[in-house]
């Protein structure tokens, strides 16, 4: 899993310096100056460690940065993290269609229910607490719009 | 200075601005506690919060809270064994192993004495630097802040990550910020960078959406892979019984405290080392104070001086790594970054002026870490006992209220679904940099001084030509950088060779 993120990301960030220089190409010096000195570097840097990756030199490098558990079996780590990708994706296409006001309740009662396997009056206790910080904090004390959703106030919002 | 350092307490103690510092520790002090959350994630998740506060109040919450995230996180490393923070790990070797064997509340309270003390240490470092870092920033044309910005990229991109390869990864991730930060209209000759033929990216990547996808999403997505309480099962009881033992603990081992804490600072103020190095060292040169093998073989097993080393250098980096921030806009650590990020996003320029227009607002700073860490270690000692409960919330619980702060706070910043995208994208981004083992820290100082990097290498080729490239502080800073990337190909090869 490692030497696969490492090279998919290597070979994005190639695609996507590669397309930073040939898009600079046509910019004026001033404009493309930077672009440059940067792309190219980033590049080569990708590329060797794309080499590195697929020539099998995987050495242990390790980040000092936040670590992902390890105590799950693989197929059930991948499983729960496809789940909260899912997730995560599907809070986003609700907010989009019926709007923040309304996604939050749903996603957080939702969530409690299908993933937590929480009662229905704790679920409810705990979606309106939410809902309450959410509508206190951010409708009534800091006055921040949120658009209705595409389903109740047209596609608007980008 | 004196009127300044006088001014900077009255901001702080100024009601808005008090109240603002106490709604930080509020949720740093919960952030520290709970492990699905970390410091530099709250951090991102609470700037989109600062749009409207004043310098002075956004500062006191954003470093309220920070400041006492690690003196929090100790808490839960010590009870369970489970790091509240990455910080906060070294504590665990012996803190855990004395909670394990009934000293919870004397571990509990060394760990919170010396990381008052040591937060204190730092606060004191960073007020004693601005005088003599003052003149020295004064001197600095766009020359050498486009360097300093170049080191600062060169220290964290070689540092936080291990070997050559580890550094590769680092370039990688730092050059990736840089590319990304070119995205917008480009400010010399106004052409549309990297656009994509959208509206929404001609003022260039956010940075809160940003962070907040880079940092919170992977974090949410442990939060679901493991499906357990967050701390699992945690022995509850009464723990403060011991808790002013610990404290006597401290002033028997006071030199070490110092010492620790000094560690701390210093590793606070090496751009790129960032709190994992600091508690580690702390805790290398507490096992030093052994004075024969059989009391070394005590570390690990429930010594005292293994709690109080790490507690002491985990606060002190704070102040320390404050002084690159606010004097060169070089920021120290994750957080520093992000913290960098705020200052932008007030309109606040790190660098000289920090030091002479708004000197006020810097010995603010010194004055939240100060006031924020003695309240929050007074807190702790009257709720030991009902802090435990707290930890066993479980992760279910707590990932959709995040789920909807994340979203919240990325949509907040433009009030475009876009920024969501944009989340939600770097999350992605986030998570596979994690699982490769790629760090993430030098693509947020990338993208944060990206933009600088180019205003300042522009200016310097317009004013001077190429004879920027010869000044006295250029060639130093140069040598400077350089040697940051060959340190760790030169420690390897004596290694080799030993």
């Amino acid at each position: 899993m490692t030497r696969h993120a490492s090279l998919g990301l290597a070979l994005a960030i190639m695609a996507l310096s590669a397309w930073g220089i040939y898009s600079a190409l046509d910019w004026p010096l001033k404009s493309k100056l930077f672009p440059l000195v940067i792309a190219i570097p980033l590049f080569c840097l990708a590329t060797a460690e794309a080499l590195w990756v697929i020539l099998g030199k995987n050495s242990a490098a390790s980040a000092s940065d936040f670590k992902l558990s390890e105590d799950q079996e693989p197929a059930v780590a991948r499983r729960r993290t496809l789940l909260a990708a899912a997730w995560t994706v599907g809070f986003f296409l609700l907010i989009l269609l019926v709007g923040f006001p309304i996604a939050v309740p749903v996603m957080v009662f939702t969530y409690l229910k299908v993933q937590g396997k929480e009662s229905w009056i704790f679920s409810a206790i705990f979606t309106g607490a939410v809902w309450l910080f959410f509508y206190g904090l951010f409708e009534l004390l800091l006055h921040l719009h949120f658009p209705d959703g595409w389903l109740f106030g047209g596609f608007g919002g980008f | 200075m004196l009127d300044a350092f006088i001014q900077g307490l009255l901001l702080v103690l100024q009601w808005k601005a008090f109240l603002f510092m106490l709604g930080g520790i509020f949720v740093g002090f919960w952030v520290g506690l709970l492990p699905g959350l970390g410091g530099a994630t709250t951090l991102a998740l609470m700037l989109p919060f600062i749009y409207n506060m004043q310098p002075v109040e956004a500062f006191a919450f954003l470093l309220g809270m920070h400041s006492v995230v690690a003196t929090t996180g100790d808490i839960t490393s010590i009870l369970f064994g489970v790091p509240g923070e990455a910080t906060t790990a070294a504590i665990i070797l012996d803190g855990h192993a004395m909670a394990k064997k009934g000293e919870a509340g004397r571990a509990l309270g060394a760990a919170l004495a010396s990381s008052l003390i040591g937060a204190l240490l730092g606060a004191a470092a960073l007020a004693l630097a601005i005088p003599i870092v003052r003149p020295l920033v004064l001197t600095f044309g766009s020359p050498e802040l486009f360097m300093l910005a170049i080191v600062g990229l060169a220290f964290i991109a070689s540092l936080s990550a291990q070997g050559a390869r580890g550094m590769v990864r680092g370039f990688l991730a730092g050059g990736l910020g840089l590319f990304l930060a070119m995205v917008g209209q480009d400010p010399q000759a106004g052409v549309a960078r990297y656009t994509l033929d959208t509206l929404y990216l001609w003022q260039g990547l956010d940075l809160v959406p940003v962070l907040v996808g880079l940092f919170a999403i992977p974090e949410i997505i442990d939060l679901v892979v493991r499906g357990t309480s967050i701390a699992g099962n945690a022995p509850t009881g009464r723990i403060n019984r011991g808790a002013l033992e610990g404290v006597k603990d401290v002033f028997r081992n006071f030199g070490l405290t110092i010492r620790c804490g000094l560690i701390g600072t210093f590793i606070g103020i090496t751009p790129g080392l960032g709190g994992a190095v600091a508690q580690w060292m702390a805790y290398g040169h507490a096992t030093q104070t052994a004075r024969t093998p059989e009391e070394r073989k005590g570390f690990g097993q429930g010594d005292v001086r293994g709690v109080i080393g790490p507690g002491a250098a985990c606060n002190s980096k704070e102040g320390g790594a404050l002084i690159p921030t606010i004097a060169f806009g070089v920021p120290g650590s994750t957080s520093m970054a992000i913290l960098l990020g705020g200052f932008f996003l007030l309109g606040l320029v790190p660098g000289p002026d920090m030091l002479t227009k708004h000197l006020p607002v810097t010995f603010s700073l010194v004055w939240t870490i100060v006031l924020a860490n003695i309240i929050t270690v007074a807190a702790c000692f009257l709720l030991l006992n009902r802090l435990t409960a707290l930890t066993a919330i479980q992760g279910h619980l707590l990932v959709p209220v995040v789920l909807v702060l994340v979203f919240i706070g990325s949509y907040t910043s433009n009030s475009s679904y876009a920024d969501i995208i944009v989340t939600i994208v770097f999350g992605a981004v986030g998570y596979f940099m994690v699982v490769a083992g790629w760090p993430r820290a030098p693509l947020v100082l990338g993208l944060v001084l990206g933009k600088i990097a180019e205003n300042y290498l522009y200016i310097s080729v317009a004013r001077y030509d190429f004879a920027w490239l010869g000044r006295p502080v250029v060639v130093v800073l140069l040598i400077i950088a350089v040697g940051v990337i060959l340190f760790p190909a030169v420690q390897a090869w004596r290694a080799r060779r030993a």
